[in-house]
């Protein structure tokens, strides 16, 4: 029951308390969690879904959803391996093309949603099969593209000074880009209006087509890019790469307080959701328990917040 | 009924170009081989797309259902397994259903939260959870008595067609014609509208859940029916099935409209998907390709919003 | 929609509030021991319960096959006084093998043995792993040579093709059709067992052909589907072969109920267990496999001999415990050759 004068807590101050508290727990029965060397291995096993929850994040604020970012990422994957393998392009060529055919791949769900006037729920569902699909087929399924140079793989595999991974600096450009984005530019303003309604947001003047452009746009360039991570961090382009990553970045997106109908929600609170997750596997496995209560525990925590949150004050989306 | 055949018209359209397409060039398809196995298979994914359709009508979704597909699998295998009779099985399994059902129910209307997020918490919960329990094993040797209800291969594969055409046709009378039928469409095309003149909007969504729930239970039993061993992972994938078909057959995402006959012909026009791969000889990977163009053909055919709706 | 409600998010907070997070985090960190040096997760102290530690990944945890493995394993585990972890991605999924790997990097073993969904995926991390005084020891399925110490082997992919291949020969008569019903199309090995069927049809038995490769995605209901549209949509097809294990049993039961029982083969790699009944009814031929429980021990028992220095590179043999001497090559500890399961031999196995 919220008491007057004392603010019910935000869904960012809840997120990292849970933190907090994982982070105190695993310290403890985590054999190794509590070290410099864990923190920067999940910065780099953290990247690529962190990516994809920041850009999925605007996305949702403007009332819309894209559950094709995992099939995109794999989809970029395989072009990136065609092009240097097949088409001979340099890598960093064949890197500018795999975040091309991400942004193509966004480009394709604006597009769908605003001419077929359909929602994007249904459009993203058919181009995560057309995405996949098309990986699928142009690797028939069973081509796997490796030996990759080794100036490309330090990209996904290498450390600047201290250790510190590459991945690092990239989630903290694109975590302080999108806040920016969201928080500080107009394009955020008009995103959460364009979510909270769209109508009254084009009566007001804001150009509702363009800003749900830019969001598919900006969350296929980010699964783009994230498929250029990954790859090198694994050293090899298949078809199979990104799979489930979507659900992972909506649980993110949803955990961290945003509306799945829009309007509502903060990267902050992405990102902190993201971080709950990812730290939440870490610490499990480095506490040996099976990948399964993972699982489990990812859903109740997911269940649990939203409890907690609806208690106080029902955000119904 | 005449809104539902127009709703049903596009896939309708893409249905047909399919069969004529293998009468011509793989008549097999349509033998009775091949046409009793695949209606009987695709009998367990109609009833769930039954109560998905109801579901969605309400303006929710529900994405754990091809756990709780799995968990009722086992669980009906397992009492099979230990000499329960079928008669008392398969009431359970729908049970089980339901229970899961008014679950996600219950914390979706109940605590107004979004069901597609409720419902993927609750889908990684029951997935994690049944595959640490069994670690893959299937539940085998189940009695050979229980195999098609005992009525036999040729009459069980009927039977279960049939069962899940009458549920189909229950579900669509029911939305039809019973009052509960119309606060569904009244709870999903405007629920503050519906509430003002007495819809008891939350209670339809819960119910809306425990019925697929109970929907999901049943097509389990269907399921198990037709083999004697359950395998855990079953159901992966229905989830994203039943929805494609419901979207197809021209249930809107957005609530108030949609119609058991465009869910049935979704379903087939699904599931022949890769059966028809086989007969034309198209290598499988273009399958998903297939499968996100029809998703999209069918919102470009069909689903455009109705004019002078109010925006959500 | 819904009313407004007042936004409870206030963004100007927000950067305040992932700091504190981020510096807790940190705090946690830095006030606690720094990374542990490579060379201490070498001489196996670092499990305060005494005895090394060996981590076992599977392909994927809900899968017969590994578990049968993870149970001979733990056997080598008590047998040796060792301390067994055993996790894997609960689905195939290479990503997450490479993660899992990593967290093992740092919360510190001495032994990692991996099936290897992904060869080169998790290659690197193996490689880092070994950089820190790991060993590394492959089973099942292998990762890039260099990755690992050794790999224990139940059966090359050409031992596994030809085995195949040869008995479909056998069954048919060396002349006739068959289909090939696989897990999914991008699973490592079974890509390499494709190739290897592929070139032995070539090599020795051109009067095969193969008519269809359909996968089932590690479904035994989706294999059943497949293989009925198979029987309906090629009449003549001869014998199915069913190279995942849950499509195995969903074969036969397609081949049983269409009737055709005894007129189509049904032959495939799998889990004898899981075909105990359709190889006594006749539907299935053969199931060929290995002795899944003894590749789980060799993997375990293996990566201790490693980390004892009594298995060494170049070696040619090795003395494997309770399965006695067993031939090394190239880096590859043989288990021996598939095994094949028929309806004479399959009650004396339990897995």
């Amino acid at each position: 029951m919220r008491r007057p004068g004392i603010p019910a807590p935000s869904r960012e101050t809840l997120l990292a308390a849970l933190l907090i508290v994982e982070g105190a727990v695993f310290s403890v029965t985590g054999h190794g969690f509590a070290s410099l060397d864990n923190v920067l291995g999940l910065a780099r096993l953290a990247c690529e879904g962190g990516l994809l929850a920041l850009a999925l994040a605007p996305v949702v604020l403007a009332g819309g959803i894209d559950l094709s970012l995992g099939s995109l990422l794999g989809l970029s994957s395989v072009v990136l391996g065609l092009l240097w393998r097949d088409a001979g392009w340099p890598w960093p060529w064949a890197a500018a093309g795999a975040v091309a055919c991400g942004a193509l791949g966004g480009l394709v769900n604006a597009v769908a949603v605003a001419r077929l006037r359909a929602n994007p729920l249904i459009v993203t569902l058919g181009t995560l099969s057309l995405f996949r699909g098309l990986a699928e087929a142009l690797t028939r399924g069973v081509d796997t593209v490796t030996g990759f140079p080794a100036a490309f793989l330090s990209l996904g595999q290498g450390a600047l000074a201290g250790g510190v991974p590459v991945q690092a600096p990239l989630l903290a450009a694109a975590l302080a880009g999108s806040w920016l984005l969201v928080h500080r530019h107009r394009c955020g303003r008009e995103w959460r209006a364009i979510g909270f309604s769209a109508e009254g947001a084009l009566h007001a003047g804001v150009p509702v087509g363009r800003r749900r452009l830019q969001a598919h746009l900006l969350a296929g360039v980010a699964a783009g890019v994230a498929a250029v991570v990954q790859v090198s961090r694994v050293g090899q382009a298949k078809a199979d790469a990104g799979t489930g990553m979507e659900l992972l970045a909506v649980t993110a997106v949803v955990l961290g307080g945003t509306h799945l109908s829009g309007g509502q929600g903060s990267i902050a609170g992405t990102f902190l959701g993201f971080a709950v997750l990812a730290v939440l596997r870490n610490g499990l496995q480095l506490s040996d328990q099976p990948a399964e209560l993972a699982g489990i525990l990812t859903g109740v925590v997911l269940l649990g917040v939203l409890v907690l949150g609806a208690r106080r004050g029902g955000q119904r989306g | 009924m005449s809104t539902d055949l127009r709703r049903a018209r596009p896939v309708a359209l893409v249905l047909g170009v399919l069969a004529v397409i293998l009468a011509v060039t793989a008549p097999g398809f349509f033998s009775r081989a091949q046409l009793a196995p695949f209606l009987a298979g695709t009998a367990p994914v109609l009833v769930v797309a039954c109560g998905m359709a109801v579901l969605m009508v309400t303006r929710e979704v529900d994405v754990s259902v091809g756990s709780q597909f799995a968990l009722c699998s086992v669980l009906l295998g397992l009492l099979l397994g230990e000499g329960c009779p079928p008669a008392l099985g398969i009431p359970a399994a729908v049970a089980a259903g339901a229970l899961l059902g008014a679950v996600n129910g219950a914390l979706a209307a109940g605590l107004r939260l979004p069901g597609l997020v409720v419902t993927l918490g609750t889908l990684a919960i029951g997935r994690e959870a049944l595959r640490w329990a069994r670690e893959g094993r299937f539940v085998q040797d189940l009695p050979p008595s229980v195999q098609w209800l005992g009525l036999g291969q040729s009459l069980g594969q009927w039977a279960l067609a049939l069962a899940a055409l009458a549920v189909a046709t229950a579900v669509s009378l029911g939305l039809q014609g019973l009052m509960a039928g119309r606060w569904v469409h009244a709870a999903g095309s405007d629920p503050a509208a519906a509430a003002t003149v007495g819809v008891p909007v939350r209670r339809v969504t819960f119910g809306a859940f425990t019925l697929l729930g109970a929907l999901t239970g049943l097509a389990a039993a269907l399921n198990v029916a037709r083999f004697t061993d359950v395998d855990p992972k079953t159901g992966a994938g229905l989830e994203m099935q039943v929805i494609a078909a419901a979207l197809i057959g021209g249930v809107s995402i957005e609530g108030g409209r949609g119609g058991i006959l465009g869910v049935s012909l979704g379903v087939l026009l699904l599931a022949a998907l890769s059966p028809a791969l086989v007969f034309l000889g198209i290598p499988p990977e273009w399958e998903r390709v297939l499968q996100g163009a029809i998703v999209l053909a069918s919102v470009a055919g069909g689903t455009r919003r109705a004019p002078g709706r109010p925006t959500p | 929609m819904n009313a407004s409600e007042p936004n409870r998010s206030r963004p100007t907070a927000a950067p305040a509030r992932i700091l504190v997070a981020l510096l807790a985090l940190m705090s946690c960190a830095a006030g606690c021991k720094p990374a542990d040096a490579p060379a201490a997760s070498a001489d196996g102290t670092r499990d305060k319960a005494g005895g090394p530690t060996i981590a076992l990944m599977p392909k994927s945890k809900g899968n017969g096959y590994f578990v049968a493995a993870k149970r001979g394993a733990e056997d080598a585990a008590s047998e040796l006084g060792v301390k067994l972890l055993f996790d894997g991605p609960t689905e195939p999924d290479p990503a997450r093998q490479n993660e899992i790997v990593e967290t093992w990097i740092t919360r510190g073993v001495d032994a990692i043995a991996v099936a290897c969904e992904n060869r080169e995926a998790v290659s690197s991390s193996l490689r880092k792993a070994r950089a820190r005084g790991i060993k590394v020891v492959t089973y099942d399925a292998d990762a890039l040579p260099d990755a690992r110490d050794f790999f224990v082997n139940q059966a090359t992919p050409e031992g596994i093709g030809n085995a195949l291949v040869d008995e479909a020969a056998r069954l048919l008569g060396g002349r006739g059709r068959y289909a090939v019903i696989t897990g999914s199309l991008t699973a490592g090995n079974m890509i390499e067992w494709q190739k290897a069927i592929e070139r032995r049809n070539a090599d020795r038995h051109p009067g095969l052909q193969r008519i269809a490769l359909r996968p089932c995605d590690d479904l035994k209901d989706r294999a059943f589907a497949e293989t009925t549209a198979i029987l309906n949509a090629h009449p003549d097809v001869g014998l199915i072969m069913a190279i995942c294990s849950p499509a195995v049993p969903g074969a036969a039961e397609a081949v049983k109920q269409a009737g055709k029982a005894g007129k189509v083969r049904v032959i495939g790699l799998g889990l004898p267990g899981e075909n105990r009944r359709y190889l006594h009814e006749g539907v299935t031929d053969t199931v060929i496999l290995w002795k899944v429980k003894d590749l789980g021990y060799l993997a375990v028992q293996a990566a201790h001999a490693c980390l004892e220095g009594r298995l060494r590179a170049g070696a040619t043999r090795h003395d494997g415990g309770r399965l006695g001497e067993v031939r090394v090559a190239d880096g590859q500890i043989l288990l021996g050759e598939p095994f094949l399961f028929t309806r004479a031999n399959v009650d004396q196995f339990d897995f």
